[in-house]
């Protein structure tokens, strides 16, 4: 008891600064509490309510639903047997995924998606048990494969079923589903050519070096915001006339725009893991007399991208919320959603802090995640403890 | 033909002929490219001539230039540009002021502190940027109308349109031009006689004495420069002067506010988010760097009984310094150009500027290439004046 109380005493306060500092941290914290309490006492949630598949999905047309609830069931049983098979969450992290969980089906729970949100909980739960007895059976090492295959082939599947039999067009994808397949589409195509992009800067023939440098330097120096302006006014002009690519939708064009601006960012991130690359090691693959792909592929990568992959989640994670960029191209993402509604449907006037306070937990939420994922990496991997 | 294939298999073999052929291979390809998109863009309008006539529209944040509608589209894009210059400006200060206090927060022993710190920059930095504009906007959308004003005597109004603080403005009888140029050579003076004094006290290794007097370098530059300033205040008597925010109605019942220094509800938004976000960025860079120094700094800053506060920012921070400057400037030229997200909420910035003229003229290329090269050049100027402080910060001890 005594003990706690010299910690208590320690801790808070002990000098003349350290309890004014926590003097002023209580005042912060009243402060915060108390304005937190009075917007909850006094909010009201019907513009979330009555919007909500406005939010999820935007302007998909009625009828086409079942796209959007198949992507969801795939990804939940992809999400939840690899969080078992890669991840192997903590009790705490469980519980704590298990809130995050129930709050979103909360928020988002209608009288038409009930039968859809049961489907979705108990496919999460069951593939997650799932996981649990293949990961005691023989047939793990297996399993690992599928799913590193499905999580390669996750993008096209979700074009596939957005676009099968005469699927919506591009234009009406919106809401939450259109920040997702935004970030997707950047990641997955901009994480390639950004790896390109970093050898090419690192390469030893100068043409390469200069004409890489000179991509990566341009991209970056322009904002994003910038370069998805010059999408929606001069990009078409630029595009190829055969296939009529020239009259793309504005989505493909922040999908392009939004890949060129990932290579760009992934190529700096990943240049920093190949300096970081002792030369021994090139040296000893040029001394084992491997060619160029095989010393990529099986010395330098390798290395270099394990060194990287924190900041290499974290360039993932701006990327994501870089997506609620696109109102620029006028096309209605969750962010513009949950601003729009408010502003233009006189039943919701004045409700803008409700309507905001839930997209930016959505986009908390799979942030948040994603930090989590790379603070596990970088301690799996002992990064920064060596 | 047998030679031919002959000599070029020999040519082949060395590893420069090969390279070379590679990089003509790749040259060729680029160049093709190149050539398309150039050949795309010569099809459209690539002067920036249109920029000599009138802008016709108006800005509403106008600060060190006078900016009408009927001034040149160049006029409207530098006055885009001093906005932006100014809001990143101050963020960066700001961001860096919060960001370093957060950082120590987050390593403090005192509870409170360090979840205050964990909470800010957890739900902070997983949000994106443009809605933390929006909110800080509604926010300032939700202070008091202007009819119901809270005012402070007269030094502070604050209503929904804006807050007003006291403000120097320049005295209209007299040139207060001058005074801005004569300050100017008497904080350079007073800087150059404070580093030469302690720079002699250094290499002497002993206090300058004055009769008996111990003299402080860094006073006595204080001191010459608070004598001479006010005394030139006075001798030009008095170009500035301090000005005032008032609150009145006019004959119709509407409600005025003039004076002072405005403090408006967009430039706040765009301020807070800026600050509030980079914010938890640069308290991550702070905090690893003081966790990357060795332990052994904090003990021994400890056993000579330097206290939490000194062993801080004489030895801790000082040296984390150097590995803290690289991914601060990196974040600074996020600031700059994150600060084009004001566009959502009106305040007119380079980058909003521009995409009114480039809605107005059509000719959205060229723009384009000028707000690049404008965004370019700010980062250039950042990362100058960062490699500058670098160099010199670590320099010491080094």
């Amino acid at each position: 008891m005594n003990q706690q109380l010299k910690w208590a005493y320690n801790t808070f306060s002990g000098s003349f600064y350290n309890t004014l500092i926590t003097f002023l941290s209580l005042v912060i914290f009243g402060f915060i509490a108390s304005n937190l309490f009075g917007f909850i006492s006094t909010s009201e949630w019907a513009v979330v309510s009555a919007n909500k598949r406005l939010l999820l999905v935007g302007r998909l047309p009625q009828g086409e639903e079942w796209r959007a609830w198949s992507i969801l069931w795939i990804s939940s049983f992809l999400i939840f047997s690899s969080l078992k098979i890669f991840v192997k969450p903590s009790i705490k992290e469980l519980i704590f995924i298990t809130i995050i969980f129930a709050s979103v089906c909360f928020i988002f729970i209608t009288q038409d998606a009930i039968f859809n949100v049961i489907i979705f909980s108990t496919l999460s739960l069951s593939s997650y048990l799932f996981a649990k007895y293949i990961s005691q059976t023989p047939y793990i090492t297996i399993f690992r494969k599928l799913l590193a295959f499905m999580w390669l082939t996750i993008i096209p599947l979700i074009f596939l079923i957005l676009l099968i039999e005469d699927g919506p067009k591009p234009t009406l994808w919106g809401g939450f589903l259109l920040n997702i397949i935004l970030a997707g589409v950047a990641i997955s195509v901009g994480f390639p050519l950004g790896l390109l992009f970093a050898l090419g800067r690192a390469s030893q023939l100068p043409a390469v070096k200069i004409v890489c440098t000179i991509y990566i330097e341009t991209i970056r120096g322009a904002p994003l915001v910038g370069w998805l302006l010059l999408a929606w006014f001069v990009l078409p002009k630029f595009l190829p006339e055969f296939w009529n690519l020239n009259e793309t939708s504005v989505v493909i064009r922040a999908m392009i725009i939004l890949s060129a601006f990932t290579s760009a960012y992934t190529a700096e991130v990943i240049r920093g893991g190949l300096q970081s690359i002792p030369k021994g090691q090139i040296e000893a693959a040029d001394s084992l007399n491997l060619n160029l792909f095989t010393k990529l592929t099986l010395i330098v990568l390798p290395q270099a991208i394990r060194v990287v992959i924190p900041a290499l989640i974290s360039t993932f994670i701006a990327v994501f919320k870089d997506t609620s960029l696109v109102f620029v191209l006028a096309l209605t993402d969750l962010l513009q959603v949950g601003r729009i509604i408010p502003e233009q449907d006189p039943e919701f006037f004045g409700k803008a802090l409700e309507a905001l306070s839930v997209v930016a937990f959505l986009f908390w939420i799979v942030s948040m995640a994603l930090s989590n994922l790379s603070t596990r990496v970088e301690r799996s991997m002992g990064i920064g403890t060596r | 033909m047998d030679i031919f294939i002959d000599k070029l298999s020999k040519l082949s073999r060395s590893q420069r002929n090969r390279n070379l052929f590679y990089q003509l291979l790749f040259l060729i390809l680029v160049g093709f490219f190149a050539n398309y998109l150039i050949s795309k863009a010569m099809q459209l309008e690539l002067t920036l001539s249109h920029f000599e006539s009138r802008s016709g529209f108006g800005i509403s944040h106008t600060f060190l230039k006078d900016y009408t509608s009927n001034d040149s589209r160049w006029s409207a894009y530098f006055t885009g540009v001093i906005n932006t210059i100014r809001v990143s400006l101050v963020a960066i200060i700001l961001a860096t002021l919060l960001g370093t206090i957060m950082g120590v927060a987050r390593l403090s022993k005192n509870v409170l502190f360090s979840t205050i710190a964990y909470l800010y920059v957890e739900l902070v930095r997983n949000t994106p940027l443009l809605i933390q504009i929006i909110f800080w906007q509604i926010i300032f959308l939700k202070l008091p109308r202007i009819t119901e004003a809270l005012t402070f005597g007269s030094t502070v109004v604050v209503s929904n349109r804006g807050i007003l603080l006291p403000y120097a403005k320049p005295n209209e009888d007299v040139n207060s031009n001058i005074f801005v140029i004569v300050l100017l050579f008497i904080t350079i003076i007073s800087f150059a006689l404070s580093y030469y004094l302690n720079k002699k006290e250094d290499i002497d290794g002993k206090k300058l004495k004055i009769q008996n007097y111990n003299i402080n370098g860094s006073l006595a530059g204080t001191f010459v420069f608070l004598i001479l300033s006010v005394s030139t205040y006075f001798i030009l008597q008095r170009p500035f002067v301090l000005d005032l925010p008032s609150l009145y109605q006019n004959s119709k019942g509407t409600y005025l506010q003039s004076g002072g220094f405005e403090f408006t509800p967009e430039f706040g938004a765009i301020l807070f988010a800026l600050v509030i976000y980079t914010g938890t960025f640069i308290t991550e860079i702070v905090r690893g760097s003081i966790q990357s120094l060795s332990k052994g700094q904090t003990e021994a800053a400890q056993s000579l009984g330097l206290s939490n506060y000194q062993s801080m920012t004489l030895i801790i921070l000082p040296q984390a310094l150097r590995s803290i400057i690289p991914p601060l400037t990196n974040q600074f030229l996020n600031l700059t150009k994150n600060s084009s997200l004001s566009v959502v909420i009106a305040y007119p910035e380079l980058f909003m500027v521009s995409r009114t003229i480039m809605n107005n003229s059509g000719r959205a290329l060229p723009v384009f290439f000028l707000i690049l090269f404008t965004y370019l050049s700010l980062s250039l100027i950042i990362s100058l004046f960062m490699n500058f402080i670098n160099r010199r910060v670590t320099r010491i001890g080094a």
